[in-house]
């Protein structure tokens, strides 16, 4: 499977299939949709940022919403992170993600609350 | 002593066992109830205090009556042994729920505001808690907070100082336990009131938001001296400024610099959740979420009271006045931040419900609703309105509520950006979308205004229940004639600037139509350029703005019981929306658009530049009928007589988007909003024809 083929590029150890986890950090106005929580681990087999954002939504469908558009693109004044790295100038959703790999979702412009 | 009697209560397990007794679960025979016994394992006589006192001191605590204290039903002595009967609480201890890293600002506010409200109770009562703890508080499962020991710390501790030193000296862990929340006053010895709860109380925070107590030390006599002498650590910076803030005051060493009330500290926690959204937490994760917006100000609405719903580019502000209307008490803002486009008050079906769109730059638009006047909103968890996925279009915002007719009280319908009528079936569960507009043919070649592409009117017909209207800027004025299956645009007579052709069949900038439900075949409209009456359902239009200063406007309105009588505020043009010449006029026509007359008594005639959007007017029931407007200015205006004399209602609000009155509790127990069908007179009722005596006087 090429998704698989593109974790081993970005993380050479890993081996194929193999479970993988990443923590997505929960700015303050979406953590009534996650329990409170502003750290949330996503398991699973995911390759790129999209399946990674899905296998999320899923576990907390308040998120889905507000984070993406009805048509599935990440919405204009949300940002989302690698590591400190913006997908949006990558290759957006379908930026690739390694096991551990720290998610953050970032409001663009901050509106002036915080969590 | 399991199964054994202690007085009338059976003791049927231990619960717990510490320095001062041991606690048992048991039963009372006589009330029927699980209660809890603390027997004390030796006499609490070592001390100086009198064991009357002790006695005395065990009832006044008895006394409280508080849903966050637990409540000790009785003290008693049986063969030499102390016991005190209480509450049984089923929780876990709040020192337990505290993570690592703390909890969010919201729950220790929350869990916060319960710890301090039961504190004024008992201080007000003379009664201090003297052994204040995170073990000593449990939480419920109803999320709950529960203080334990209230009122027996000199009962069942021995926490004066010389026994503190002397535990210190054998290395007591329990009172280890309660040194770290032990203020400095108690370890000097000297005399000690309730602020030693306000200090243990900011210990207790402390811990909650950064997940360990404030001093530390590897021996007691270490530990007292922090608490004596070090300021406490700086918090981590996630914590807000203002919790800190109060955190910092209750661990003042000098009493006199801390809160010196349990009220006070209460208010300012309160404060902290201003504007935070708290959503309790429920395990089920599918149900959608009552959001609960603390420490604004809510009204209280009464039956047979004046309501106005503003929705501003900043929050919604409710506003309620007795049927005199001659004072509104402002609630709000909800939402802060997002903005409120479309707001509606249901009463149909016994309901008092508000619907609000609220849309938020950065997470999008969801349409919410409140049965209980703002206090409480459900926000749903995914988004119901929203657009098919290969359509390319997505929510921007919505624009229009519209409710169905009464006899089918869970019929919304909902207008949004981009231009789609969608409608629910189920009180707003689920929402679909009207295909025979989404489908139709034009809706390629509909071209967004300034403010989108914007689907902003919905009229249902009340003589026809098949008849819809639907008005798209820029669209035109669409007609359905069979509910909704296949939709006619209706625009013939209107003008177009924009385009060469000036009658096009469809693409009119239309800013907003009505008809008045007496009679429904007439329409009013409000043209990005023109004013306009249909007489024949909308088939053909006629220009009606001779007599007005300006044809550009926004919104139109009819008197809620004259349906000759049409209002319009005219800006100057498409290039300067602003009231002409600096005047804020409200034209009124009353007789159907032939000629108009300015309202201009109590409103500024020098220097307002104002506007008024599309839904920025509204009028209630009453009789005479009172009309509203909001301006862009965040001003909101109200006349009792129609528009004879305007006042001003508040000013000062962001930009007002939409205004909307509405009456709750009508005599027969239903409500009404403002566009009702059957108009009502519930204010002062004139005789039969001295409206229009009164109308014929003024001309």
């Amino acid at each position: 499977m090429s998704a698989s083929r593109m974790i081993l590029r970005e993380t050479p150890e890993a081996a194929i299939g193999d479970p993988m986890s990443v923590v997505f950090f929960i700015p303050g106005p979406l953590r009534s949709f996650t329990n409170g929580s502003d750290r949330v681990v996503v398991e699973g087999s995911f390759s790129t940022m999209r399946e990674a954002l899905s296998a999320l939504c899923a576990s907390y469908p308040g998120l889905r919403h507000r984070i993406l558009t009805d048509q599935g693109e990440v919405r204009e004044h949300i940002n989302l992170f690698i590591g400190n790295e913006c997908v949006r100038f990558a290759q957006g959703l379908a930026t690739p993600v390694f096991d551990g790999a720290e998610i953050s979702v970032v409001p663009a412009i901050t509106g002036g609350r915080r969590g | 002593m399991i199964g054994k009697t202690l007085g009338r209560y059976t003791i049927t397990a231990e619960i717990g066992r510490g320095g001062m007794g041991v606690v048992y679960r048991a039963r009372d025979p006589l009330l029927n109830r699980e209660i809890a016994i603390k027997v004390l394992s030796e006499s609490p006589l070592a001390g100086t205090i009198s064991r009357d006192h002790l006695l005395h001191e065990a009832r006044a605590a008895s006394a409280l009556n508080h849903p966050n204290i637990c409540i000790i039903h009785e003290v008693g002595e049986q063969n030499g042994s102390f016991f005190i009967v209480m509450e049984f609480v089923e929780g876990k201890p709040f020192s337990e729920i505290i993570a690592p890293a703390g909890m969010s600002t919201e729950t220790l506010t929350r869990y916060g505001v319960q710890i301090a409200d039961a504190l004024a109770h008992a201080h007000d009562r003379g009664i201090v808690h003297r052994d204040l703890k995170s073990s000593n508080v449990a939480l419920t499962a109803e999320g709950r907070v529960k203080i334990l020991d209230f009122g027996l710390a000199r009962v069942t501790e021995k926490n004066d100082v010389n026994s503190i030193t002397q535990s210190i000296g054998s290395g007591s862990s329990g009172l280890t336990g309660t040194l770290a929340y032990m203020s400095p006053e108690q370890f000097r010895g000297e005399p000690t009131d309730h602020r030693v709860d306000i200090w243990a109380f900011g210990v207790m925070l402390y811990e909650a938001a950064a997940g360990n107590v404030p001093f530390h030390g590897p021996t007691p006599f270490a530990l007292s001296a922090a608490v004596l002498n070090d300021p406490p650590p700086p918090l981590p910076k996630s914590i807000p400024a203002g919790l800190t803030a109060i955190i910092q005051r209750c661990l003042a060493k000098d009493p006199a610099l801390r809160y010196q009330r349990a009220s006070e500290l209460r208010a300012a926690l309160e404060a902290i959740q201003s504007a935070a959204i708290v959503a309790p937490e429920t395990s089920g994760g599918q149900s959608p979420r009552p959001t609960v917006l603390r420490s604004l100000h809510h009204i209280r609405v009464k039956p047979r009271e004046a309501l106005l719903l503003v929705g501003t580019t900043k929050g919604a502000f409710l506003l309620r006045s007795s049927p005199s209307r001659s004072h509104w008490e402002v609630g709000g803002p909800y939402f802060h931040g997002d903005a409120v486009y479309a707001i509606t008050f249901d009463g149909r079906d016994g309901r008092h419900r508000l619907w609000a769109s609220t849309q938020s730059v950065l997470w999008g638009t969801v349409l919410r609703s409140s049965d209980d006047f703002g206090k409480t909103w459900r926000t749903p968890e995914e988004a119901p309105i929203r657009f098919p996925v290969g359509s390319g279009l997505s929510l921007k915002n919505i624009w229009q509520i519209t409710l169905g007719p009464d006899d089918r009280p869970d019929t919304p319908y909902c207008g949004t950006d981009p231009a789609a009528l969608f409608e629910s079936h189920d009180a707003g569960e689920s929402w679909s979308l009207v295909r025979g507009l989404f489908d139709h043919p034009h809706r390629p070649r509909w071209v967004p205004g300034n403010g989108g592409l914007i689907l902003h009117t919905i009229l249902l017909d009340p003589s026809n229940s098949s008849r819809m209207y639907a008005g798209i800027s820029a669209g035109g004025v669409y007609r359905t004639d069979d509910a909704g299956k296949t939709w006619q645009a209706r625009n013939k007579g209107i003008r177009v600037t924009f385009s060469p052709e000036k009658y096009p069949e469809f693409g009119q900038c239309v800013h907003k139509f009505v008809f008045h439900p007496a009679r429904p075949e007439r329409l009013f409209l409000q043209n990005h350029w023109g004013v306009y009456r249909s007489d024949n359902v909308g088939d053909t239009w006629e220009d009606i703005a001779h007599g007005l200063p300006s044809d550009f406007g926004f919104p139109v309105l009819l008197h809620p019981h004259d349906p000759d009588c049409v209002y319009v505020v005219p800006v100057e043009s498409d290039e300067f929306r602003c009231t002409p010449e600096g005047q804020l006029r409200v034209y009124r026509s009353r007789n159907a658009g032939r000629t108009w007359e300015p309202l201009s008594s109590g409103l500024p005639q020098r220097n307002a530049y104002e506007t008024v959007l599309r839904d920025g007017i509204t009028a209630d029931s009453f009789d005479p009928a009172g009309i509203y407007f909001g301006t862009r200015s965040g001003r909101l205006y109200g006349s009792r007589d129609a528009g004879k004399k305007w006042e001003l209602i508040v000013e000062g609000l962001p930009p007002i988007a939409c205004v909307k009155a509405a009456f709750y509790g009508l005599s027969d127990g239903q409500q009404r909003s403002s566009v009702c069908s059957r108009p009502r007179q519930p204010g002062r009722r004139k005789k039969p024809g001295s409206a229009r005596k009164a109308r014929r006087k003024s001309r």
